[in-house]
Order: structure tokens, then sequence, then C-alpha cells
């Protein structure tokens, strides 16, 4: 019998054969951390160990608030450089550098058959590349500093099976957004989620990290796409060690295969307060909103700026809106920099933020009042995660949110191509 | 070793319609405004401060009492305050039908007791758990036990590794002893 792409790494990693539903015990290949790292120093500290044990493993990136808005955050920082220096970890990225998925990527950690573990939900982004990776918590990295081991149950797989062309104006992000929609939010929790068929292979590196990103917003575990030549391609001077690809067998055992055909897939919009809350654009067009977000780890990279810039070259952002762009890391930055995007993004009234997370998770940035509405092409919008309680936060493509941007409200992207 | 027989008061998480709240998110649980924060001691003040009808939880609580949520609970952010909030008010244990796959084990690593209990929604539909009831479960023989309705329910029984975590005290304690 066959094995899924999670058996098999985990397998390799535990090293015997193993099943979905087997516990392991497993160290993995690198333990990602951002600001949280000063609460887990903290907790580090508390276990009586002196020395992290595999400090090259370790990659920390400083992306959710920064450069630091309050003493308190500024502070955290201090504590993480200081830590940093004195254990020796050699993989840290300070401020300028952008949001964590981004920094951890396009700088080579993401690797396929590896094994990564980040204090971060979204840490799912890097099945994009054929890797094994997944969400924890705080203690969990503590205690994978100190001992380098944990425990993983071998989850089951979901295969989501996506196939059609992308119609003209619509994009991965209204393609997880429909699945999501479909399938609830938490449809795949604990599972492994892999995203095949004909549409993902002609995908971008970049788009089918838009899939892993939000594999999360299912409840997934993992989620995976099959590295091919795009993917080598991508790596090629980047990645940091050898790897090796591991796929699914093709008698594997799914516990489910979907079919998405997004042949005639229109633009898609999450309405507030869950993600699976997804409605098509022609239901939701026309509502107003305050402030939009053209940025964070699920849609801030060059493809998304580009598009952005496509709909508002030449335009002006609506006057009783206010439109972010964050680029999602330094190296997108420059790229759309030299491109003249930023210039387009500026010159219709953008405001243009350093790299990083932003006002996503509503610690500063342009956070909201309450009574105000935002339009993001974030991957998450809980119920005063932006801000105030009293806000709302829909969700959609970068190509929708510069559309509506221009109308201020919201507007399908199809009659701005 | 710790305790496996777990009682005390429940707290059942309704809405405003009288069901089960589902899918309470992280940040329902605790607001990103508090994140700053790294001493567990202070973040209980903030547990369900932005769960409409709920944030005066933390007020309202008393050690040992024991949370019944809906579907989902915990669902989204890998935040673990959102676990420790509970732990710092001495929260005995948290039942739902599902938790969000993130939240559980962060619960897990922290030895602080997550059960699932299927037919929650069933049992708080017909009144068999309400708040302000005494119940008591068994973390290993999946039994619970309503005290003052004297009401049996099914609970599943906490996963090997899940139990010896809570036993030894926190994931890393755990690893010791597995290491030794």
């Amino acid at each position: 019998m066959g094995k899924t792409f999670s058996e098999k790494i985990l397998g390799l990693k535990a090293g015997r054969e193993v099943q979905a539903g087997e516990v392991v015990t497993v160290s993995p290949d690198r333990i990602l951390s951002h600001d949280n790292s000063a609460a887990i120093i903290k907790e580090f500290k508390k276990l009586g160990v002196k020395s992290v044990k595999a400090p090259q493993k370790l990659v920390i990136i400083l992306d959710h608030i920064v450069p630091a808005s309050s003493e308190k955050y500024a502070s955290n920082h201090k504590t993480i450089r200081e830590f940093v220096a004195e254990q020796n970890i050699p993989n840290f990225f300070d401020v300028p550098n952008g949001i964590c998925h981004q920094v951890f990527s396009e700088n080579g950690f993401a690797l396929p058959g590896k094994l990564i573990l980040g204090a971060d939900s979204h840490t799912t982004s890097y099945g994009a590349f054929g890797a094994f990776s997944a969400g924890i918590g705080r203690s969990e990295v503590a205690s994978l500093w100190a001992v380098d081991e944990t425990w993983l149950r071998v989850p089951e797989t979901i295969r989501i099976e996506i196939n059609g062309k992308l119609p003209s104006g619509v994009y991965a992000k209204d393609v997880i957004l429909k699945i999501i929609g479909d399938e609830g939010a938490d449809r795949a929790n604990y599972k492994a989620v892999e995203f095949t068929g004909e549409a993902v292979k002609k995908f971008s590196l970049a788009s089918r990290l838009v899939l892993t990103n939000m594999a999360a917003e299912m409840g997934a575990k993992n989620g995976y796409c099959e590295p091919d030549e795009k993917t080598i391609q991508w790596l090629g001077d980047r990645a940091k060690d050898d790897f090796n690809v591991v796929t699914s067998d093709p008698d594997a055992v799914f516990e489910a295969v979907l079919k998405h055909d997004i042949f005639s897939l229109e633009p898609q919009v999450a309405c507030p307060h869950t993600v699976d809350n997804v409605k098509p654009i022609s239901e939701v067009e026309g509502t107003g909103f305050h402030q939009a977000l053209i940025g964070t780890c699920t849609n801030g990279r060059l493809e998304d700026l580009e598009v952005a810039a496509g709909i508002l070259k030449g335009k002006k952002v609506h006057p009783q809106v206010r439109v972010l762009v964050i680029p999602a890391s330094r190296q997108e930055y420059l790229k759309a920099l030299k491109k003249g995007i930023i210039e387009i993004l500026a010159e219709a009234g953008c405001i243009i933020l350093n790299p990083g997370c932003g006002p996503c998770l509503g610690a500063h940035q342009g956070v909201l009042a309450p009574g105000e509405v935002a339009l993001s092409t974030a991957n998450r919008n809980f119920r005063g995660r932006m801000g105030s309680r009293e806000s709302e936060i829909y969700l959609a493509s970068p190509a929708t949110v510069a559309a509506s941007s221009i109308e201020g409200k919201i507007e399908d992207p199809r009659k701005f191509l | 070793m710790t305790e496996s027989v777990f009682s005390g008061k429940i707290w059942v998480l309704l809405d405003q319609k009288g069901r089960l709240i589902e899918d309470i998110d992280t940040d329902q649980i605790y607001h990103n405004a508090f994140l700053h924060i790294t001493d567990i001691s202070q973040m209980g003040q903030h547990a369900l401060g932005n769960l409409e009808g709920w944030k005066d939880f933390p007020q309202k609580v008393r050690p040992e009492d024991i949370l019944v949520a809906g579907r989902n609970f915990g669902a989204g952010s890998s935040r673990q305050q959102a676990v420790d909030c509970f732990i710092s008010l001495k929260v005995g244990l948290i039942l739902a039908p599902s938790f969000g796959a993130i939240y559980f084990r962060n619960a897990v690593n922290s030895g602080f007791p997550v059960l699932k209990c299927p037919e929650l929604d069933e049992l708080v539909a017909k009144q068999i758990l309400e708040t302000g009831d005494e119940i008591k479960v068994d973390l290993r023989s999946s039994e619970g036990s309503n005290i003052s309705k004297k009401t049996p329910f099914p609970v599943e029984p906490m996963s090997a590794v899940q139990y010896d975590i809570h036993q030894a005290g926190s994931l890393f304690s755990y690893g010791k002893e597995s290491a030794g």
C-alpha cells in the first residue's frame, strides 16, 4: 500500500514506517519564530537549560510589530537581539526584512522534503515548496530549543484537486476562498491538505503560497503542493541546504479527494467574521469600506502588487478610503520599486508602508476604529482582528481590493481589465 | 502524578439565543491588543475579553471551574496566550466537540486538559449540561457525569501522548522523562 507525503516524511524523520494516526517523535530541520521569540525566551529560561541545543536550526525573523510601536514591543525586540547574540543564532533577520513566511522562503529555508515547525499558524505556507511545515505554540518552541525533539501525530490527508484554467480577473486567492467557503473552517482540522490538479501546476510559486498559507484557515496541520520544475527553478541558488523531493504515492490512502473546478469561478469575498463566510463578488458588490490593505503573508508579493498596480495605474484612490500597501519583504519591495510599481501605487494615493505584518493583526499601522470596515488581502477576518471589536473585515484578492479602492466600495475587478 | 479525575462547576459558552457558540477563534479568546504581555499571571484578566456577552468571564470564573464551548474552539492563530489565559485563571478543563488544531496542541503541550466531547451540542440543547452544574470527568476512561443532575455523558478519552504530557506537567518535563 502506498503512502502519503506526510506519512513518508514523518516516517523518514522517525526512522520507521508510519501510518496516519500514529504518534512519532521527530527532530525538525528548521524552527521558526518571530516577535513572539521574546515570550519563548522567557519560557526557555524557565526550563533551566543554558544553551539552545541546535542554534543553527533556528530562524528568527522580526515582523509582527516592526519597527517597534511602543516601549514594550521595543523591549521585546531588544531581548531577542541579546538572546540571538548570546546563543550564537546565525539566522536572525531584524526589522528591515519583512514578513517571516516570505523572508523564510526567499532565503531558501523552505525546501522540499524538510520538516519545519514554526511559532506561527501560517507556517503551513512552506508546503508550497514541498516541505512538511506546521504551526506550533510558544512552549513547544521553547522545548524544541532545549531538546530539539517533539511529538507529532501523523495526519490523515485530504487531497484537493483544482481543475480548469483561471478566468481573467480571478486568482489563487479566489480559488482558496471558494474552497474554504465550500468546505468550512474546520474541514481539515489536524489533517494534511494536498493541493493538486492542472490549475495548481500552472500556478506560480507565489500563487501556490496563497493556497498553503490559507490551508491554516481550514484548520489544516500542513498544506502541500508537489514540487515540480518550477519549484526547483525558483529555489535555484536560494536553497540553503541539499534536499530531496518527497511526494505521495499514486496508491496512497487519502481520507478524501475533493474536486473543485474553476472554469467559471468569479472573484470571491470572505465576509465578516469567519473566513468560511464566503460569497461571490456579485453578492457583496457595493459594500462600503474605510480602509483597504494590500499586503500580508498571503498576498504581498510582487505578482500581487503588480496586479494591483495594473488596475490602479493612472487612477486615484477614492477620497473616502485609505489604502495601505505593504510589500511582504524588502526583496519584493525592491523588485516592485525597480519595476515602477511602487510609484504607480503611490501616485494613485496609496500609503506605502515598510515590509511587515502591518495592521493585519491589529497592533499598529492602521488599526480600525469602532464601526469601521476594512477590505484586505489578508488571510483572517476574525472579529476585532484589525482593531476595534466593533469593526469588520472583508477578505479578497489584490485585484478586487485595488478595483474597490478606486470605487470606494466593493467592486468586481473584471470591470477594470 | 496529577489527578486524572476532574470535577468542577461548568460555564457553558452560549450566545444570546442560548446556543453553544461555535468557531470561537483565538482573537475572541485573547485579543491581539495584549499580545505583548509575557507574564502568564497577567493574561487571565483578558480571557474571552473579545467574545460577545462573556467579557466579565475573568471576574466570574473560580479556580477549577470547567469551560464548555462549541465546535472548533480556538480556531486560528498559534498564540498560546489563548490557552495560558485560562491557566492563569486556574480553569480546570475545557470541553468542546472539537478544537482548532494548534490550540489543542498548545493545550496538550502545556499539560492543560482539553477534552473532546462530540455530543456536547445535544447535551447542551437538552439542558443536560447547564451553567452552574457540577460535573466530573475522568481523563482516561471517557466517562463524564453531571453530579448535580446525576446524569452520565461520554467524552473522548485522552490519547496516550496527551495523557502522558499531562501527567508529566508539560512537554518539556515529558521529554526529559522519556529521555531519562
